[in-house]
């Protein structure tokens, strides 16, 4: 009896489980052949929108906010600067940086730089066109202003400084391992600065132009820099340049004239987990040389005068970041200050000894928006043009106070 | 001039292309490397700013900008790449 009761059990049981498997529909040669369709259709989709070998990438940064001086208090234009780049195969890469700058009320339109770059081996890349001078840190690599840890640069940089900027010409650059020592490399040849002669000018007699067309002379600058990553995690870098060509126009007085540029660059980023933080250390030494030369007097342009050419500028920047606290407002906000000096030649009718503090607090919308606040406390020593303008290369007069933005895209 | 350029072209490319990637970028993994170059200029970037096809570019323009051997450029683009 109980053997009847367990075989009428499990036959119930079976009926139960297989019933939804009997009720499956099979697809009908129809449907598949739709499903196949359909899949063709989405495969043919899929290959027109995949991309081919080139490949183009819009980018750039834009930057504004207002200063406060004693005499004045203005919002400023700032700029916006679009990168253009273009990776037309594997070895072969176009770029691009235009500054678009409202100054005065008027929009300046500037090539910051055009090159294209051929990757000729592992450790090696060919640039031509006009490229950012590979001279020292803060021009090449951190005066974006996304990437620039306070509003303005230091002293000596800019278009108007000493630092050399951009200029056309080609180069060869790269790095590479001699053993586990890291190397990064770069030799260039570019058109390099103008000596003004004062005879237009003589109240700038003296001073050297960087990014003029054309070149003024048959001789082409030749420079280089060397950088080395002593410790295994690349968190410092020393870097050596140096650049040296005539200066002097051709078939004229002053042909002859030669500069030297000459600088010493150190960085420095770690992050120390006892303190939650990343910080970040900045310096460059420069001194350019000119070799000696007569100009007409400003005040009387028969009579010449000459003086000792030569100008150093050097900057040293910290900054310290709570990234690693859980805090978001705190772990985002970044302390940063940086002191900066300019020495223009003593005799000279933009002669300047000024040096500047700059104290700021940034606030880190994502890893490359940022809001800054800064004071700048600014000396000017001996100045010819003290109470007009700070000197060549020589940021603002007397102390400012800035709210600055900055986004990169 | 030009003479002597293109002769310092010439041994620099020789001197380079001696130097062999170190046995200590071998043993690096890529989230290392990104970790440790790009925060040398700029806070490094949250690998999901960009797609694949747009890493590619990006990498290539860091790699000559920032001097990037190869190897250290194809670890980083992979890390990134797997990363988005």
């Amino acid at each position: 009896m109980k053997i009847k009761y367990l075989i009428f059990f499990t036959i119930l049981l079976s009926i139960g489980l297989g019933y939804p498997i009997l009720a499956q529909e099979i697809p009908s040669s129809d449907e598949v052949q739709k499903l196949k369709q359909e899949i063709e259709t989405l495969k043919s989709q899929t290959n027109f929108n995949k991309p081919g070998v080139s490949r183009f990438l819009l980018r750039g940064y834009a930057h504004s906010g207002m200063q406060v001086t004693n005499e004045a208090f203005s919002f400023v234009g700032g700029s916006f600067n679009p990168l253009f780049i273009y990776k037309q195969s594997d070895r072969l890469l176009f770029e691009s940086e235009w500054e678009l700058e409202l100054t005065g009320g008027e929009v300046e339109f500037g090539i910051e730089y055009a090159n294209m770059s051929y990757l000729l081996s592992k450790t090696l890349t060919f640039r031509a066109g006009k490229i950012l001078v590979p001279f020292g840190i803060f021009v090449p690599n951190l005066h974006p202003a996304w990437i620039n840890k306070l509003p303005t640069g230091p002293l000596g940089a800019g278009h108007d400084g000493i630092l050399p900027t951009s200029d056309i010409g080609l180069e060869l650059r790269g790095g590479s391992y001699v053993g586990n020592l890291k190397v990064n490399y770069s030799l260039y040849a570019i058109n390099g600065s103008q000596l003004n002669d004062g005879i237009d000018e003589p109240e700038e007699a003296g001073i050297l132009h960087h990014a003029i067309l054309p070149d003024n002379n048959k001789g082409k600058t030749i420079g280089g820099r060397v950088g080395i990553f002593p410790l295994p995690n690349s968190s410092l870098e020393l870097g050596f340049s140096g650049m040296y060509g005539k200066v002097g126009a051709e078939d004229s007085d002053l042909e002859d004239v030669a500069a030297l540029h000459y600088a010493v660059d150190l960085s420095y980023v770690r992050t120390i987990p006892s303190w939650s933080s990343v910080i970040d250390l900045k310096a460059q030494y420069t001194a350019v040389n000119v070799d000696d030369a007569n100009f007409p007097s400003h005040e009387n342009p028969d009579d010449l005068i000459t003086f000792d050419n030569k100008s150093t500028t050097w900057f040293a920047q910290l900054s310290l970041r709570p990234a690693l606290l859980e805090n978001k407002f705190i772990r985002n906000l970044e302390f940063a200050g940086r002191y900066s000096t300019l020495k223009t030649p003593e005799g000279s009718e933009w002669e300047a000894d000024n040096n500047q503090i700059d104290i700021g607090i940034n606030y880190w919308v994502d890893w490359r928006t940022l809001f800054k606040i800064s004071y700048r406390i600014s000396n000017t020593g001996e100045n010819h043009q003290e109470e007009e303008e700070p000197g060549h290369g020589g940021g603002t007069i007397g102390n400012t106070f800035f709210i600055h933005w900055a986004i990169g895209f | 001039m030009i003479i002597a350029f293109f002769t310092a072209l010439t041994v620099g490319a020789l001197i380079s292309s001696c130097a062999t990637t170190s046995s200590l970028t071998e043993a690096k993994s890529g989230a290392q490397l990104w970790g440790e170059n790009c925060i040398r200029c700029h806070n490094a970037p949250s690998p999901e700013t960009f797609s694949d096809v747009e890493w590619d570019v990006a990498i290539m323009h860091m790699r000559v900008r920032a001097n990037l051997t190869e190897n250290e450029a194809v670890k980083i683009s992979a890390f990134l790449k797997t990363a988005n």
